[in-house]
């Protein structure tokens, strides 16, 4: 396209509007090894100081058992999401299923529906059933909240796989699980991936589900212990030091993305997020 | 339902298998088979779907219509008259005889009361004394029963000593927990056999510690003046984050940058991608530090000499301002993605060919681009007012609702109100109540989406029916 315009004012607009988020996320690398004078915002010296608490549990606490939780919450539920919506969207997307339209619109509407507001009947839920304050009911409830998604997401991958490959399969004498199994799933692995990545990711960042459904101390998560601490007045308001304890619990999540950055671009549009 | 596709699948297997005798038999045998595949691929969909997610829509529905809330605890409750109780029942006009009627402490001398006597400690000569002597006898006066006991052999010297004995052997039904209703009216009418019926199972009804059906929550927030304000801050909150960040600065973002160069866009689109992929704790934080005194926006305005307070929690406009920016920023991201990828799919062709005609940049957005981004404009709008209308985790970890509750939306307040208050009573039934007004609304807004969507393309039926 001819450059019939000029492109400097419209760039200076957006590094303006651009700028809270420059700003902040500048400030959250440069801080976690800085030091600045009181009052003052640019920093003057370099320091390691603000990672002690990686290997020093005075300092903040046991980071490391909380980031063990998070890790324990992120794996099975990414597994749950995984396995159960890979089999379930298979068969709504495959076989011809009695009440298949209804169980389809059902998931649509739970996809678009906002799962935040079930969070006092989950409540109730885990309350009844003696799951509360326990991950399992934790890692039960996330998934199940993020199953639509995972179905809706993975029905689409498996009906871009043609179907001759299945009936070839078919012909060759494979039974419907043998030719989902070897033949269907190695299709839609780039979905696999996508969706298992994209479920980690929410397991990791998932804050009000543990704070509210599992408040023991002993299952605490990443998310709720980075803000206990600045909940908790004992510390005073170290922001530097909140900030290393947040990027040590954001480098997960911004490696994954590095990497996947392509397959997630993908379906990031679905997310529900606000 | 679907006979017809199983049974065509058992014509295809039993086609296959050319060499087995009885086809039908073969029908009937795959019937079961093929659904019993589907069945399982299934199932465990259904059933995480079932208790996590209608279940909690249900019961949200059925708490919403009682009174439950810490004090009541979840599930059944027990039947207990407290002193509490039975003084709130007589300024309600008991009469004073039927409360000491029933609140009367009677002695007995049996098992279990020489058991709890033990456990407290009580001298082992004096119990055996105490079960010897009085075994089976009943006092119905302290002062009567503390006499008896004196008596004994082995009784201690000191009147405390002998009051505290005393005491493991009295019953009362005061501050004990039946089960049922009957256990309890029965017990009352072996204490106070005077009382009326009546009398007493108003007593009983009102010894209920467990929730009770109520329409109350819906009436408390049909008059309270707090009701319209909720609903004031919610629209405002939606409208002015939608408005501003998701559509208009989403849009904008989405065609600036359509328009610059690979490097730029790359950065710009990934910076903005940051807050949606950072985890909210953190969100949360550097917001904090970037308008808190002490933090990067209050220095900044103190250095230039403008007033320098907690722009977050400090005065009503500046915690507006942050609450919608926080989530504006995070809602921007969703109409950046979702635009650029409608952006690509419009044919480039379009473009030149304005150009050749010399169209100018706005006219081309004008004419060309937004006419055409019209569904995901309207698929934003729609999206979004639904996850905004019940987004609370963001302003709950930055403003929270305050200053006062001037930046409180409907769904933080049932969020507060049923699970995280300071007072300490959670009332379970009122913000189950407020929650379902949202999962209504969500509900019909969703089904609405889905019909305004075309549904019936989405749902299209599987290629393959065999």
């Amino acid at each position: 396209m001819t450059r019939n315009f000029s492109m400097l004012p419209l760039l200076l607009v957006i590094v303006l509007v651009s700028l809270p988020l420059m700003v902040m996320y500048g400030f959250l690398v440069l801080d976690t090894f800085t030091d600045a004078p009181p009052g003052e915002l640019w920093p003057d010296r370099f320091t390691l100081r603000h990672w002690r608490f990686l290997f020093d549990p005075t300092e903040v606490g046991n980071v490391w058992a909380a980031s063990f939780n998070s890790l324990v919450l992120a794996c099975s539920m990414m597994a749950i999401v995984l396995s159960v919506s890979t089999t379930a969207a298979y068969a709504i997307s495959r076989l011809h299923l009695p009440f298949r339209r209804f169980f389809l619109a059902g998931i649509l509407v739970m996809h678009g529906f906002p799962a935040v507001t079930l969070i006092i009947g989950v409540f109730f839920v885990l309350n009844l059933t003696g799951l509360y304050d326990t991950m399992i009911g934790v890692i039960l409830v996330k998934g199940s909240l993020m199953l639509p998604f995972g179905i809706w997401i993975m029905k689409g991958f498996y009906d871009a796989v043609p179907w001759e490959i299945e009936m070839a399969g078919v012909q060759d004498g494979a039974g419907r699980f043998t030719v989902w199994w070897r033949l269907i799933l190695p299709q839609v692995r780039p979905g696999l991936v996508a969706l298992g990545v994209f479920a980690f990711l929410d397991g990791w960042g998932e804050y009000v589900l543990p704070r509210i459904l599992a408040p023991s101390s002993d299952i605490q998560v990443l998310s709720v212990f980075l803000n206990e601490l600045i909940a908790g007045d004992q510390l005073g308001y170290d922001f530097n030091l909140f900030k290393s304890v947040g990027l040590f619990y954001t480098l997960p999540v911004i490696l994954l993305y590095l990497i996947f950055q392509n397959r997630l671009m993908n379906i990031f549009g679905g997310g529900t997020k606000g | 339902m679907s006979s017809s596709a199983e049974a065509t699948g058992g014509v295809a297997r039993a086609a296959r298998h050319p060499s087995t005798d009885r086809p039908h038999r073969q029908i009937a045998a795959a019937r079961p088979r093929i659904s019993l595949f589907g069945a399982l691929l299934l199932a465990p969909a259904l059933i995480l779907l079932t208790c996590f997610f209608l279940a909690p829509a249900v019961l949200t529905a059925v708490f919403a219509f009682t009174d439950m809330s810490t004090s009541t605890g979840i599930g059944k409750g027990q039947y207990v008259v407290t002193p509490n109780l039975l003084r709130e029942l007589a300024d309600a006009g008991l009469s004073d005889e039927v409360a000491e009627a029933v609140s009367v402490e009677t002695y007995t001398v049996d098992d279990a009361g020489l058991e709890a006597a033990e456990a407290g400690g009580v001298d082992g000569r004096f119990l055996k004394n105490i079960a010897d002597r009085l075994n089976g006898e009943t006092y119905t006066a302290a002062r009567e029963f503390e006499r008896a006991l004196r008596g004994l052999p082995d009784a201690p010297r000191s009147p405390r000593e002998l009051k505290l004995a005393a005491e493991h052997f009295g019953q009362s039904v005061l501050n004990q927990r039946f089960d049922t209703s009957e256990e309890l009216s029965a017990t009352l009418a072996e204490v106070a056999p005077n009382v009326s019926e009546e009398t007493r199972d108003r007593i009983v009804a009102s010894s209920y510690t467990g929730a009770v059906w109520t329409t109350e929550n819906f009436h408390t927030l049909a008059t309270q003046r707090e009701t319209a304000r909720l609903v004031a801050n919610t629209f405002l909150f939606v409208s002015a984050t939608l408005g501003f960040f998701n559509l208009s600065l989403g849009l904008f973002l989405a065609i600036v940058l359509f328009y610059m160069p690979k490097p730029v866009n790359s950065v710009f689109s990934t910076l903005w991608l940051l807050p949606r992929i950072t985890p909210v704790v953190l969100y949360a934080i550097m917001w904090k530090w970037f308008t808190w005194e002490g933090g990067f926006l209050p220095v900044l305005a103190e250095q230039v000499g403008l007033p320098s307070f907690n722009y977050m929690k400090g005065s009503v406009v500046t915690a507006w301002i942050t609450m919608i920016m926080v989530n504006g920023f995070i809602g921007a991201s969703f109409g950046l993605i979702l635009f650029s990828g409608a952006l690509r799919a419009i044919p480039v062709q379009q473009l030149w060919a304005s150009e050749v005609d010399g169209a100018t940049r706005w006219q081309q957005v004008r004419r060309i681009i937004l006419p055409q981004l019209r569904w995901p404009i309207l698929f934003v709008t729609a999206y979004q007012t639904l996850s905004l209308l019940s987004a609370y985790e963001q302003i709950w970890l930055t403003t929270n609702g305050g200053p006062g509750k001037t930046t409180t939306v409907w769904a933080l307040e049932a969020f507060r109100t049923a699970l995280s208050n300071y007072s300490g009573n959670l009332e379970y039934g009122l913000g189950a109540a407020m929650a379902l007004v949202l999962v209504i609304v969500g509900l019909t807004l969703s089904i609405l989406y889905l019909l305004l969507f075309r549904f019936g393309e989405l749902v299209s039926k599987p290629r393959i029916e065999f």
